[in-house]
């Protein structure tokens, strides 16, 4: 590891393939030719006449590979971001942090229509196998994280970078965006009619809408001073702060006055420890809508308060909006900005709009920058603002005194196919298992009907959790939002490619696109609640709910609000069988009938009055990790006498692999620590580790743990113990809880 | 056009979800969008797309929209004179 470490994040490589062209150069040159790169799409099938413009990446596919084009593409910027430095980088990052909107999604439409789409030929649908790909190639086996929060992604994955390489738990890591283009979003986009056919103006007053684009981008960032010495490109350049916020104010479209934008803004410079006036460029998110360009408009003004804006532009008329690439990729054309001394255009804007009162950036233009922002916005409320510098213009934030408390648990809640924690609980007292689906009506039956009318099963699931872990009275008091989720929202996924199937590409439903989105239940909790801090979704198929809780630990409660953390799956008839091989017909051992739910946290960082506190939540993205986890928990000496009871959760698939792991683990701890398989009991679906976190807490509160838990059949004392909660398999977890 | 209103008020029942409301309360005149019936710009998209597809009349303008979406009525009307200039094609292109 590092002789040396820097205060600073510096950016040791970077990798980017879009419709500008592949690798900096080629980026850079397109950037300074300032010209459209939209096009025709060809990926897939158009059956309606005339296409609407679109960014195709300039990217072939190895057709031999049976990765789909999103791997490939994260992997093409990975490979070069490795490579960034004097005969690559020496070593693995010590974890990869990627966004990610749709996964595998063209592989899985294309094998929809062809009828042919089962557990096998759609094995790399999930969003967490294009990171877990990423990982793999650059021999990362610590987290490896998965955030989808549609198009503020990218930038989210760097601002939890950012705060990961702050905290010291890593020295070095691979974060960006990618997505490639498909059905879903190319429609979805155009159901909303956001996009505009003759290409986007952002900024213009005849703007009609955004282009749907593709690409990916990777930043390997760096606290060691050998990771970027001898790096010739950008190393100059160091990520100086990250801001995240939510609207709360409606799921897809902005607020009015930029409220969420605003906020964001101001929580990057605040946290890269700079005034507006310190900042020389803005990249704007500028999709080119007519909303979006409004509101971040009127939050830039409201920024600068009367004092001059810096120059400004949004590259998307050129690139089109990739989703949740284009943080990333924006942050790496921001880096070039620094690095090369230029303003990047604003491709397609000719005429000035009074609404907006800003003058972007006609022509490219060369000039020395010292620091800028970079914006990105999307569904779900969801914003993230970036600020870049070069290295020397400022002073990296002074690091805090301390560093911050363990999370505090003050509530806890679930749904399972038995009902709520205490019908849960009930019934594993009672020896009986508690698997199967939610009943989704009697668990909605509080919620206002006005506020669900349009939400399909998770996003009702969701709100319903988080009615159940408050009370009333501190609905008001949640600030940030975590929740991860396996395979996001199935229903609407599902409903809105059959119809787009069903009309030949012509009716699909606009309301089934907005919640399509993996964070359309965080955003909706948000809305619920009020919550206007960082809202993140992660998506890591069994480690979703774990990689939120990890997320949380690095962004949750700063102050004195509180936060949520929460993970929960649908159960749907055609398409959870088709992705996930624990519904499979194959498995008929216990807890296979088709099961969902999931469980929630109240976290504070106040420990008085707490049910529980999250000491550890460890993540690795590879099975080799294991003999690494017990020190990693603290020593070996201490781990038997202070855990109390292991819960165990895997997937079926991967039995005997976890059965080999927990035998290296009882040879650390000792036989005698009960292990209990909670899945059997409630479920094999990727979110039953959330319930599990939520009974670990309920367990530790009352001291005991039922008898199920335990091999012996009596109830489990766990006075003066802590619960772990342990993910085995291909991906390790490990949080343990304990008591406050 | 009575027959059309009806036709429209199941409909959008339907097709959005709208809780305690039915057909009888379903006032034609009231403010259709924003006001106390709860549908807001996403509900506006969906009825776009249920008008080409059921009745092969295409709204995307925004301007024209927000006319037309004023209120069950004025949508039954646009539907109706739009239709008719259509009549000789059939309903809905799929």
């Amino acid at each position: 590891m590092s002789s040396h470490s820097l205060r600073s994040v510096r950016i040791a490589g970077a990798g980017i393939v879009s419709a500008l062209g592949e690798g900096l150069a080629a980026t850079e040159a397109s950037l300074r030719q300032a010209q459209s790169c939209l096009g025709r799409p060809d990926i897939f099938p158009l059956l309606q006449g005339k296409s609407l413009p679109a960014g195709q990446a300039l990217f072939q596919e190895d057709p031999a590979s049976p990765l789909p084009r999103t791997h490939q593409l994260a992997l093409r910027a990975a490979e070069q971001a490795m490579s960034g430095s004097k005969g690559g980088c020496a070593h693995a990052p010590d974890a990869v942090i990627l966004g990610c909107t749709t996964g595998g999604m063209l592989t899985t439409e294309t094998l929809l229509l062809g009828r042919a789409a089962t557990p096998s030929s759609c094995r790399y649908h999930g969003l967490h196998t294009v990171t877990a790909a990423v990982a793999s190639r650059v021999r990362c086996s610590g987290p490896a994280l998965t955030v989808s929060t549609a198009c503020s992604s990218g930038a989210l994955a760097l601002a939890l970078a950012l705060r990961l390489l702050r905290s010291g738990r890593a020295k070095c890591v691979l974060a960006g965006g990618v997505d490639s283009l498909c059905r879903l979003t190319f429609f979805g986009f155009h159901s909303l009619q956001l996009v505009d056919a003759d290409g986007p103006k952002p900024l213009d007053r005849r703007r009609r809408g955004m282009a749907v684009a593709e690409g990916a981008a990777m930043l390997l960032l760096s606290t060691a001073e050998e990771d970027v010495e001898g790096v010739e490109d950008l190393a100059f350049v160091e990520l100086l702060g990250a801001g995240l916020s939510c609207d709360a104010h409606h799921p897809a479209s902005p607020h009015p006055q930029g409220d969420g934008a605003l906020a964001a803004m101001r929580s990057a410079l605040a946290d890269a420890g700079l005034n507006p006036q310190d900042i020389d460029y803005i990249n704007l998110h500028g999709t080119g809508t007519v909303e979006n360009d409004l509101a971040e408009a009127r939050a830039i003004q409201r920024l600068f308060d009367g004092a001059a804006v810096p120059p400004l532009s949004s590259i998307k008329g050129a690139s089109g909006h990739s989703l949740a690439a284009a943080g990333a990729i924006e942050a790496v054309v921001s880096a070039l900005a620094l690095s090369r001394g230029f303003i990047p255009a604003n491709t397609g804007f000719e005429e000035f709009d009074p609404a907006l009162d800003l003058n972007p950036q006609k022509h490219v233009q060369d000039k020395p920058l010292h620091a800028l922002l970079s914006n990105s916005f999307g569904f779900g409320g969801n914003n993230a603002a970036l600020v870049l510098a070069r290295v020397g213009a400022f002073q990296p934030p002074a690091e805090p005194a301390a560093p911050l408390p363990a999370l505090a648990v003050h509530g806890c809640a679930c749904l399972t196919g038995a009902g709520d924690l205490a019908a849960t609980l009930a019934r594993l007292e009672a020896g009986q298992n508690c698997t199967g689906r939610v009943d989704e009506a009697a668990s909605c039956a509080s919620l206002p009907p006005k506020q669900i009318r349009r939400l399909k099963r998770l996003a009702r699931l969701s709100l319903s959790l988080a009615a159940e872990v408050l009370p009333e009275e501190e609905r008001t008091s949640v600030h940030s939002i975590f929740m991860g989720t396996g395979w996001g929202a199935l229903s609407e996924t599902a409903d809105f490619l059959a119809r787009l199937e069903e009309s030949g590409q012509q009716f699909p439903s606009p309301t089934d696109f907005i919640g399509s989105v993996h964070n359309s239940p965080a955003g909706q909790i948000a809305l619920f609640l009020n919550a206007r801090g960082a809202n993140v979704t992660t998506s890591g198929g069994e480690q979703s709910f774990e990689q939120a809780c990890f997320s949380a630990q690095l962004l949750a409660c700063q102050g004195e609000r509180s936060a949520l953390l929460l993970a929960a799956d649908e159960a749907h008839a055609s398409w959870s069988p088709m992705l996930d091989a624990s519904f499979g017909p194959e498995n008929t051992g216990p807890g296979s009938a088709p099961a969902d739910g999931g469980g929630i946290l109240w976290l504070k960082r106040q420990r008085q009055g707490a049910m529980a506190l999250i000491r550890h939540c460890l993540l690795y993205s590879s099975p080799e990790a294991m003999p690494q986890l017990p020190a990693d928990l603290g020593g070996e000496g201490d781990l038997c006498s202070r855990i109390g009871l292991v819960m165990a959760g895997f997937s079926q698939q991967e039995h005997d692999l976890a059965q080999v792991q927990l035998q290296s683990l009882h040879q650390i701890c000792g036989t005698d620590v009960p292990v209990w398989f909670y899945r059997d009991a409630l479920g094999h679906f990727a979110s039953a580790s959330a319930v599990a976190a939520a009974l670990a807490v309920s367990f530790l509160q009352r001291g005991t743990a039922p008898a199920c838990a335990d091999g012996t059949g009596r109830p489990l004392d766990l006075s003066n113990k802590s619960v772990l909660l342990l993910g085995l398999g291909q991906s390790l977890s490990a949080i343990e809880f304990v008591r406050p | 056009m009575d027959t059309l209103i009806e036709e429209l008020k199941g409909k959008l029942i339907s097709l959005l979800n709208l809780p305690d409301l039915t057909p009888e309360t379903f006032d034609p005149d009231a403010r259709l969008v924003g006001g106390e019936l709860g549908i807001d710009s996403i509900d506006v998209l969906e009825m776009v797309v249920m008008v080409e597809k059921d009745y092969g009349v295409l709204i995307n303008n925004q301007e024209v929209g927000q006319q037309v979406f004023a209120s069950l009525r004025t949508l039954a009307v646009h539907i109706h004179e739009h239709h008719e200039h259509q009549e000789h094609r059939p309903a809905g292109k799929s």
